[in-house]
């Protein structure tokens, strides 16, 4: 075999250069650029694609299953589908029109100018630089949260700012860095700062109340509730930030509770404020957030599921990154594991450990318990990587916390399961889930034809109420009067039930292909038997 | 299998109607009541203990495991009450602190301390220190079990022992914590008594606590 020669790949329309060996998968390099892969890239959704301007890039049966064959003359891939054997030069459907979660493009008036859409999640910070007139994106930047080293989840961040001028610090922080993130953009995309006239941001509660600079003390105790959950409004000159100082920044209001302007934006990206039928929207991480309702009444809760689909204290856990395990498939009676970046297996990722369990619990390995068929301790997955009796425990935690909430959320609702038209998975580990595993484990317990992943709606939100300034002044007060938030902790069911969900589906004999599109019913409810 | 061990075997599994029937039919064989805490009960909930710690069970089997406990020392019970009165282990006062909601772990080390013997007050979640001073105060309690799953309310935890101090309780009672953000350091430097890592070593550290 010759050396591996190296190919370049440029992304438009944000002029990013790249260059990686030959046979690189795109998903990897894309993925780490900020582009989504809804269906977690296993080529059943087109959410992907990219127009290949220059150089070749081979089809597959995936995507003639996807694309039409104008498409395919045309250009157009799927980006999850193909590996990196020519010098590329490729436009982002992502990024290139006004697009929501259903491909559906969003009606906006054009105008001058540009904007700034920030996603300010507890962990990660998603930016990106829009051009107003034409819906396009121009730039994109992402970070880790800067806060992160005071805490990883919203609470040790609570707890760090409710200490003497804590929480002054943190506001600080996360400001110059916004603004930093801004500047970067800006230089990326080589357009005068001046012309930026819009930022908006969102996030939750915590993430608010800490850019607002508001106390955030009511977040520190039950009720964890705060009054000050509005719309607030700000002058960049007044964040300090090297854009025109009359540009507007808006952060967008929080809906109750933990759940905040990240969920109203995926009310809006999703658009279930606007439908008759019953939809939802699962935002699975630290704090698993929930939202489902119609144009008539929406319900949301959060709850904490921990970190486990973070990758955090699992024995070998570890984020999505190169070098984790983020898929585990059952072929032939055992398994088959794909590692991010193809090198050596060094850890396993929130979606990979959802699968390792799933195959688990097909392979008759895990008992619908939790507990590793005959009491062994450990599995090894890929040397050096294992999963162990105690991983599986911070899943089942983790998993019976979100599938509660949703069962909570439906009951409170008066609707049965049956007639939630839709699921929607937002954030980037729904991204990722494979949804068959996650039905399998019992987290989303709902046939995968109903299940979309939504891909990063709190930005998409935040992109919209940009585009749509007029007559929308950010404090979205129809959708907020809509919205009741439920404290699940307050509801002494909500114990019950969170321990119910806590044991896997007992799916009985059937055996299906994990990860090969089927998508099995639950043939049963009954309780999962004890070892 | 002896009738006990069956009736430990019914508490293990978590068979709760089990459980209730074998204790009736003892009872009605005339097994003396005050029999069934030292020969099934509580080595039944020893055991569920040592399979809790090695994750052989997790929270619904030990939860299921104390319910099926609770159906046969609810028959027992009444019937302990006068001269065959068992010497109970010690009395309780419990809650997870103001604040704070959660409530499974203190639930858990509750019945799993009932189950060993002790007499229970369980004053709920988000529970103020008076109401513990009080409750303290009321029952006689020898023993204060505390319980924060979040690392901004386990300072009320603090409040507490504050407030048993200064009404003059504090060399009545023992004090005890857990919860997963405390820690032993943590246990000490409020000043508590100990420190339980899950609930079989609560129960343990109750029993040394209660009978020094």
């Amino acid at each position: 075999m010759p050396d591996q020669p190296t190919h370049r790949i440029v992304l438009r329309p944000v002029q990013t250069e790249l260059t990686a060996p030959a046979g690189t998968a795109l998903r990897d390099l894309l993925f780490a650029q900020g582009v989504e892969f809804p269906c977690g890239g296993q080529g059943r959704c087109r959410g992907c694609r990219v127009h290949v301007l220059e150089g070749q890039a081979s089809v597959n049966d995936a995507q003639r299953e996807r694309l039409s064959a104008e498409e395919l003359a045309n250009g157009w891939r799927l980006a999850c589908q193909c590996a990196l054997e020519d010098d590329l030069v490729i436009e982002l459907r992502q990024w290139d029109a006004a697009i929501l979660v259903d491909e559906t493009p969003f009606a906006f008036e054009p105008r001058a100018g540009l904007g700034v859409a920030v996603d300010l999640g507890t962990t990660t910070l998603v930016t990106q630089l829009l051009d107003l007139s034409t819906g396009r994106v121009l730039a994109v930047r992402t970070a880790l949260n800067s806060q992160a080293r005071f805490g990883a989840d919203v609470m040790s961040r609570v707890q760090y700012g409710v200490a003497e001028s804590g929480s002054h610090q943190l506001c600080h922080m996360i400001r110059q860095q916004i603004g930093s993130l801004i500047e970067q953009l800006v230089f990326a995309a080589q357009v005068p700062h001046g012309e930026i006239t819009d930022v908006v941001v969102v996030g939750n509660t915590v993430m608010h109340h800490l850019f607002c600079g508001l106390d955030i003390e009511p977040l520190s105790r039950y009720p964890f509730e705060s009054e000050r959950l509005g719309l607030q409004a700000f002058h960049a000159g007044d964040l300090g930030w090297k854009l025109s100082s009359e540009a507007r920044v808006r952060f967008l209001p929080c809906l109750g509770g933990f759940v905040g302007s990240d969920i109203l934006a995926g009310i809006l990206a999703t658009n279930l404020s606007e439908r008759d039928d019953l939809n939802g929207l699962v935002d699975l991480g630290t704090n698993g957030e929930i939202v489902i309702g119609n144009r008539q009444r929406l319900l949301c809760a959060s709850t904490a599921a921990g970190p486990a689909f973070e990758g955090a204290r699992i024995s070998m856990g570890m984020r999505a990154a190169t070098g984790a395990i983020s898929e585990v498939a059952v072929e032939d009676h055992t398994i088959n594991c794909r590692v991010l970046g193809n090198v050596p297996p060094q850890g396993l990722c929130g979606s990979g450990l959802v699968d390792a369990v799933a195959a688990g619990l097909e392979l008759g390995r895990i008992q619908p318990s939790g507990r590793f068929t005959g009491g062994a301790g450990a599995w090894e997955l890929a040397a050096p990587v294992v999963l162990t009796q105690s991983d599986i425990r911070e899943l089942q935690l983790a998993k019976g916390a979100i599938a509660a909430g949703i069962r909570m959320l439906l009951d409170r609702f008066g609707a049965p399961a049956s007639n939630l038209k839709k699921l929607y998975l937002a954030g980037a580990f729904g991204n990722y889930i494979n949804r068959a595993s996650a039905q399998r484990i019992g987290l989303i317990s709902f046939p995968s034809e109903k299940v979309d992943a939504a891909g990063n709606t709190a930005l998409l939100g935040a992109k919209l109420a940009l585009f749509r300034p007029e007559g929308e002044d950010g404090s979205y007060a129809r959708i907020r009067h809509l919205t009741e938030h439920v404290a699940l902790n307050a509801d002494q069911s909500f114990q019950d039930t969170f321990v119910e969900e806590m044991a896997f589906p007992n799916m009985g004999a059937r055996v299906w292909g994990l990860g090969a599109g089927e998508t099995p019913e639950p043939n049963t409810q009954n309780p999962a038997p004890r070892t | 299998m002896t009738q006990f061990e069956e009736l430990q075997q019914a508490i293990i599994d978590g068979k709760a109607p089990a459980s209730k029937a074998l204790t009736e039919t003892m009872l009605k064989a005339g097994i003396r009541p005050g029999e069934f805490f030292p020969k099934a009960i509580i080595p039944a909930m020893d055991e569920v203990g040592r399979r809790m710690r090695e994750c052989e069970f997790f929270i619904p089997e030990v939860l299921i495991a104390a319910r099926a406990a609770r159906a046969s020392s609810d028959i027992l019970r009444p019937l302990l009450v006068g001269d065959e009165a068992i010497r109970s282990a010690g009395t309780v006062v419990c809650g997870t602190v103001k604040g704070d909601l959660h409530d499974i772990g203190k639930n858990i080390v509750a019945m799993m301390l009932e189950s060993a013997g002790f007499k229970i007050v369980d004053l709920g979640v988000d529970v103020t220190a008076e109401k513990i001073v009080d409750a303290v105060r009321q029952n006689q309690a020898n023993l204060v079990a505390l319980s924060a799953l979040l690392t901004t309310t386990m300072v009320n935890m603090k409040s507490v022992i504050e407030a048993l101090t200064a009404a003059g309780l504090r060399d009545k009672v023992k004090i005890m914590v857990g919860g997963a953000p405390v820690t032993d350091a943590w246990a000490h430097s409020i000043g508590a008594d100990g420190y339980g890592k899950d609930a079989p070593a609560a129960v343990e550290l109750a029993r040394q606590l209660a009978a020094a």
